[in-house]
């Protein structure tokens, strides 16, 4: 299993090389000696990498792990096969709210035919009015965005059908 | 910190008008002072902090939480129907609306905090200004609005420069410029005039004298109601991005001795010629040049109150309660003694790479460091949802030191451990404020976020930190530790097990 972790928009590829006698993980290549394995779950943590004590606190959140080592926090998505299938299709599929905010407008239907970049939503958030477009050429499936009501960053507003096969 | 029960508590019950941090700090001296405290809340709030930390709790209702929060008549109702004697406003909200001090009044109870004609006076910018100016606190010279540019010049350069000149009806910057020299003064005053006239309708011009780097400098005062008014220093809060204020300390850096007192001392007089009563923060500006200008009159607790609790070791709601029961100001302006430095940061749920935008998340992990000299101010629970319903504002930091670069270390290093992980935060950007040696110097203006944007910016983590991150979030995934702990991949692999 070859588990990929997005920080910061690069994709980075982990794997097992050793179990015994110690865990040796690889990243992106790079080999680590890693000891003193911490418990699962989420809170304060610590391990020895190379022989270096590390502590850190990290908590499991929706798509992936946030790590905070050294004074600062790192939110890292998590990209391996099954996930990327359902995100990639997902990806495609969906128009996400990029922020916090409030519907103005919604221009289409469900049922609508729409054209990649054709505006599905208006929102607005923090005074800014912007507009969310079809990630792809497709047909309405779902718009869970009703004008007047307002969502949180990432929620989904709108979604296509899935491709049909062939 | 005074402690302890008040042998006569002045009030038996007090319902708090606002929620979160500031909810939880009143509840905290009112169960000191021995006085039952009563919470108010929307229903989705219903299992917050400071409705667990209240002896009482009453669900208001409205349309949206915040609205709930602003209606006056279910809030009096409330501190009637369970029998409260007063009502603390907290800040924001109804804190400094007229109408509700006027009718906390008028049903019977006690609004901690000043009379209805005060917070009208002084929430009007103009007739604030002009009490202001009337007992000699000083105002940034003004030319006021005229279509008349030859009179405006005329008095414009009376002034002197550098002067701001804009659009008396505007707004947006149309028309708006900066004059350094009489030789721009007419040619910008024309210029503004009729962008005004063409934007909106209204040629008049306006002018005030432009401060450059001005640093927001602010005196806490307290009033007894009857012309006696005393400060506890000033503070410093310059540090701002989108206009509000995100560190503050107290004492002002580098401020020299005659200049404070005299800041603080204007302070006292306006407060003195309101017949003042309750706390209030007197703002200005303060120019590069030693002069400083009235900008507002704060009417209520401001959210960076511990600053000042820390170094003059008082309690600022003990002392708002007792004022408000009609007791006087238990000490003389000479018993005030400052001791140390403070400096509180603003935890916000905000982007700082994106321009501070508003985060939303569910707060998955919590863990605030602890010590004597510190201070995390909040209402947070694990699990909690952060939403937009409410300002982006979290939590408070505040860290005392005996000088201000003792308490700037301790605040770096309090920054450093706390861990608020599920939500994105400013915590690591403020560790870069307070360690840019501009800060550090007290080189300090309002513009100083934006100054300084790339060297606050967050720096690419070397490849080292980053294989460290990447191995402490991967043990963090559930299936990657049944591969390390040998259980079979088939079976590991089955579904996407997250902790």
């Amino acid at each position: 299993m070859v588990l990929k972790l997005d920080l910061d928009g690069t994709v980075h590829h982990l794997t097992i090389l050793a179990r015994r006698p110690h865990l040796v993980v690889s990243v992106d290549g790079r080999r680590h000696v890693v000891q003193g394995l911490d418990e699962a779950g989420d809170g304060s943590r610590q391990l020895t990498v190379d022989g270096e004590p590390l502590a850190f606190a990290r908590a499991g959140s929706a798509d992936g792990v946030i790590v905070r080592l050294d004074g600062r926090s790192f939110a890292l998505r998590r990209l391996d096969a099954a996930a990327e299938a359902s995100a990639a299709g997902g990806g495609a599929n969906v128009v996400r709210a990029p922020m916090p905010g409030t519907v103005i407008v919604v221009h289409k239907r469900v049922g609508d035919s729409v054209q990649r970049g054709e505006t599905i939503v208006t929102i607005e958030s923090m005074k800014l009015q912007m507009k969310l477009d079809a990630p792809r050429d497709g047909e309405i499936a779902e718009i869970a965005a009703r004008e007047g009501e307002g969502f949180d960053k990432d929620a989904v507003l709108a979604r296509l059908a899935a491709p049909a096969e062939g | 910190m005074m402690t302890g029960q008040d042998d006569n508590p002045p009030f038996r019950k007090v319902l708090i008008a606002n929620r979160g941090e500031i909810a939880c700090r009143v509840i905290r001296t009112l169960r000191e002072m021995g006085i039952a405290s009563v919470a108010i809340h929307h229903p989705v709030e219903a299992r917050a902090r400071h409705v667990r930390e209240a002896d009482e709790a009453v669900e208001i209702s409205g349309e949206t939480p915040v609205s709930a929060h602003l209606d006056i008549g279910q809030i009096v109702g409330a501190a009637r129907a369970v029998g409260a004697d007063a009502i603390h406003p907290g800040y924001g909200f109804l804190s400094e609306n007229a109408r509700f001090a006027r009718a906390v009044d008028e049903a019977g109870l006690t609004f901690i905090g000043p009379d209805a004609e005060t917070i009208a006076l002084m929430g009007d910018k103009i007739s604030a200004r002009q009490f202001a100016a009337d007992y000699g606190v000083p105002v940034a010279p003004s030319v006021m609005p005229t279509e008349d540019l030859a009179e405006f010049t005329r008095q414009a350069t009376a002034i002197g420069f550098p002067l701001l000149i804009k659009a008396a009806a505007g707004g947006g910057g149309k028309g708006m410029s900066i004059v350094r020299s009489a030789e721009e003064l007419e040619g910008a005053a024309r210029h503004a005039a009729s962008e005004a006239q063409r934007y909106f309708g209204d040629g008049r011009v306006y002018a005030e004298l432009f401060v450059e780097r001005p640093r927001h400098i602010e005196v806490q005062v307290f009033g007894d109601g009857k012309g006696g008014a005393i400060h506890l220093f000033e503070r410093e809060c310059s540090v701002q991005r989108r206009f509000q204020k995100i560190i503050e300390e107290a004492p002002a850096a580098n401020l020299p001795a005659a200049l404070r007192d005299e800041i603080c001392a204007s302070a006292v007089r306006l407060a003195a010629a309101a017949n003042y009563r309750n706390a209030g923060t007197v703002e200005y500006i303060l120019g590069a040049d030693g002069r400083f200008f009235f900008l507002e009159m704060n009417t209520r607790l401001q959210v960076e109150h511990p600053v000042t609790e820390m170094i003059t070791g008082l309690d600022l709601v003990r002392l708002q309660i007792e004022i408000a029961a009609g007791r006087d100001l238990p000490f003389a302006q000479d018993d005030v003694t400052a001791n140390g430095h403070a400096i509180e940061c603003r935890i916000c749920a905000e982007d700082p790479e994106r321009d501070f935008l508003p985060e939303t998340g569910t707060i998955l992990h919590l863990d605030a460091p602890q010590a004597a000299y510190l201070r995390f101010e909040n209402a947070l629970d694990r699990g909690q949802r952060v939403t937009a319903d409410f300002d982006p504002m979290l939590a408070k930091l505040v860290a005392h030191g005996p000088d201000r670069a003792g308490a700037t270390r301790r605040a770096i290093a309090a920054l450093h451990d706390l861990a608020l992980l599920g939500v994105k935060t400013n915590i690591d950007y403020l560790a870069r404020v307070l360690g840019h040696p501009a800060f550090a110097a007290g080189d300090l203006h309002t513009g100083f976020v934006v100054q300084h944007k790339a060297a606050l910016a967050a720096a690419e983590p070397d490849e080292a930190t980053r294989d460290k991150v990447l191995i402490a979030a991967a043990l963090g995934l559930r299936d990657f530790r049944d591969l390390i702990l040998g259980v079979p991949e088939p079976h590991a692999s089955i579904g996407l097990w997250r902790n």
